[in-house]
């Protein structure tokens, strides 16, 4: 027979770990449950097939898709970030969108939130002539946050909205997880 | 009573895997069938590529540094006082139980991957066709701006020949002593990829001469669409064997390149789609996972198995070797691969190998867990029978590779950390965790049968030999 003691210290290791796991799964379900609509933007299904790395967030709206998704590690010069063209063809997930992509012009330097990086603008081959996307490539010591959005990237009011948006909570607030909490 | 309660807390906590096996300063080092010869700091810099090189009655190791760190970007040179870029260490290892530290090289100003001088080959004049007789040629990269040759046949007073600069990176080259062939792996302005090849007659290693640059169709200058993925390094069979094996991927989208050398060394150069394929006779895709950091050939492996069969008793095959980047295990596992190439046009993967994790808890003990790379020396005592493998916090690794379907650990070493053993950081909750754990990067092997492996973690330079039965393996009395 326990004694009251024994059932008392019992207890408390019982709640302890059952609000351990509480938390647990909480943290998971609000991961799950990251907002699905915000200003305009539909969360949509990771669209690419699996590859090396984590699947990214896919997000429909104002005429655009919008595709980001941290790179753990892939950055190639972790001092100096991404200051080449050639990187921003090379790191981002243009080739899953159109693997004829063809660059419109050289890139710009572009900041998303306090990430430094570069974007450039092309032209999708395979989806039609007039297809265009905006691949952005900003990075945080050795890890790489890329984004593309397609649709009428020409309209620079059009990528300001979507860079608004790439520094939205929903989006934020999931890619410092996934780096650590910065 | 209270007892009871702490084991209902404290058993899930254990199981759960809190029961880490983490280094600490003093403990020994974890070794079967291998011990520690002798040992050397190299000054607490951060190790990437040893090689041993025979001159005269000496042995010497030349080792390539990555940069500095965030603590110590130039750690002090302790023969001449003075702080130095991280760069190439050269060491007389003739008495591997003393070894001698006769020279640091300082390399390009930098941190970590952005500087030092992490590559390093050696030949001796007398074997290159064109080189100074008297002369030992020591080829190096210079951080991610050149490629160098240095006169070392006084190791202690190496002096300078060459440059083939103007790059925006290097990495694992490979130089053939008996032609002066060398394949560097370089950074070229327009190259849509970090690293490609550029391939140099170095036969007359003062007057270097360029043949061409190589890489996959689609990274050319100039090309669009999809760019496939960077080099890594390769290894030459030289016009005997008439093959080099490119790795590609590092540690994600990795691929085997097989390339015929003399349609390599003399087809079309200029770098178009058509002139990038010519020279290849088959590749061989690894999963997004895995990457190709070494690709190590052993040709026409007898297979004990096959003897009897009227075919493919031998088998050709390439030892691929991922690299782990991540710390902590925030990676799928990298390891070590077996492909039979046998059929050029249709090569297979036929076994693979990694040190058990639960072994040592090694995802737990702080820094990377995984395969960096293999030796690379084909002198014949441990050619084709073990391979040793460095694998970061594991340390190195003997493998008996002699049935290559069915790859066996003989032995192991991890070294014993120090106080200039480096930290490694993982990031969670918006704070570095840290903590330090032997990151053994690189091995190499000399004729004599000593194993050299190096630290990322600036632990220094540990020379080995075999006991027991790894010993008997490699034939060694």
């Amino acid at each position: 027979m326990l004694s009251r003691r024994t059932l008392l210290y019992a207890a408390f290791a019982a709640v302890f770990l059952i609000a351990t796991a509480a938390f647990s799964a909480y943290v998971r379900w609000d991961v799950a449950h990251t907002p699905r609509q915000y200003d305009g933007w539909q969360r949509i299904a990771w669209p690419f097939p699996r590859d090396g790395w984590d699947e990214g967030q896919a997000w429909r709206g104002h005429g655009l898709e919008l595709y980001v998704r941290p790179k753990l590690g892939f950055c190639g010069n972790c001092d100096t970030g991404v200051v080449e063209d050639s990187e921003v063809d090379r790191v981002t997930d243009i080739d899953l969108v159109d693997p004829l992509f063809v660059p419109l012009a050289p890139g710009q330097r572009i900041h998303v939130t306090d990430l430094v990086g570069r974007s450039r603008l092309y032209r999708l081959r395979s989806r039609g002539a007039a297809q265009l996307a905006e691949a952005i490539a900003v990075s945080y010591r050795c890890d790489l946050v890329v984004a593309i959005v397609v649709g009428n990237v020409a309209d620079e009011k059009l990528r300001r909205t979507a860079r608004r948006f790439l520094e939205a909570d929903p989006v934020q607030d999931w890619i410092n997880g996934q780096l650590g909490e910065r | 009573m209270m007892r009871l309660a702490l084991l209902i807390v404290g058993a899930p906590i254990l199981a759960g895997g809190a029961v880490a096996q983490q280094q600490k300063i003093g403990d020994p080092p974890e070794a079967s069938n291998m011990r520690l010869v002798g040992w050397n700091d190299l000054q607490g810099r951060s190790a990437y590529q040893p090689t041993i090189h025979r001159q005269g009655d000496r042995w010497i190791a030349y080792i390539g540094h990555h940069g500095g760190t965030d603590a110590v970007a130039a750690p002090i040179n302790s023969l001449t006082g003075k702080a130095e870029p991280n760069g190439t260490s050269i060491v007389d290892v003739t008495d591997p139980a003393n070894p001698r530290y006769l020279h640091h090289l300082p390399g390009q100003e930098g941190k970590y991957e952005s500087g030092g001088a992490q590559m390093v080959r050696v030949c001796d004049g007398a074997t290159l066709p064109k080189g100074d007789r008297r002369a030992v040629y020591m080829l190096r990269t210079f951080g991610s701006e050149a490629h160098e040759i240095w006169n070392v046949a006084d190791p202690a007073n190496p002096a300078l020949v060459t440059r083939i600069a103007g790059l925006k990176d290097t990495h694992k080259s490979w130089w053939e002593c008996d032609t002066g062939i060398a394949y560097l792996v370089s950074g070229v302005p327009d190259w849509r990829v970090r690293r490609m090849t550029q391939v140099y007659d170095l036969s007359d290693p003062a007057h270097p001469v360029k043949i061409r640059d190589f890489g996959l169709a689609g990274q050319q200058p100039g090309a669009v669409g999809a760019v496939p993925t960077e080099l890594h390094g390769p290894i030459s069979t030289g016009p005997g064997g008439n093959r080099v094996y490119f790795g590609y991927g590092t540690d994600k989208g990795g691929m085997l390149q097989i390339v015929d050398r003399e349609k390599l060394l003399k087809g079309p150069a200029a770098p178009t789609d058509d002139n990038l394929r010519y020279p290849e006779v088959g590749r061989l895709l690894m999963s997004a996972w895995n990457g190709a950091h070494t690709t190590f050939p052993l040709p026409q492996m007898p297979i004990a198995e096959f003897a009897h069969d009227s075919e493919g008793a031998k088998r050709d095959i390439v030892m691929v070797v991922d690299e782990a980047i991540q710390n902590e295990c925030r990676e799928a596992r990298q390891m070590v691969w077996f492909a039979d190439v046998s059929i050029e046009a249709r090569p297979m993967m036929i076994s693979n190998w990694t040190v058990p994790e639960a072994s040592g808890h090694f995802c737990q003990r702080g820094g990377r867990f995984g395969a960096h790379s293999s030796n690379e020396s084909m002198d014949p005592i441990f050619y084709r029978k073990l391979a040793f493998i460095a694998f970061f916090n594991a340390g190195v690794r003997a493998l008996d590779i002699r049935d290559p379907y069915h790859p066996m650990e003989i032995g192991y070493f991890i070294p014993a950390i120090t106080d200039k053993t480096d930290k490694r950081c993982v990031r969670g909750g918006g704070q570095d965790r840290c903590r330090t754990a032997i990151q053994t990067n690189n091995v190499e092997t000399d004729a004599r049968g000593y194993v050299y492996i190096v630290d990322r973690a600036n632990t220094g330079l540990h020379i080995l030999e075999l006991t027991g039965p790894a010993r008997t393996v490699a034939g060694l009395k």
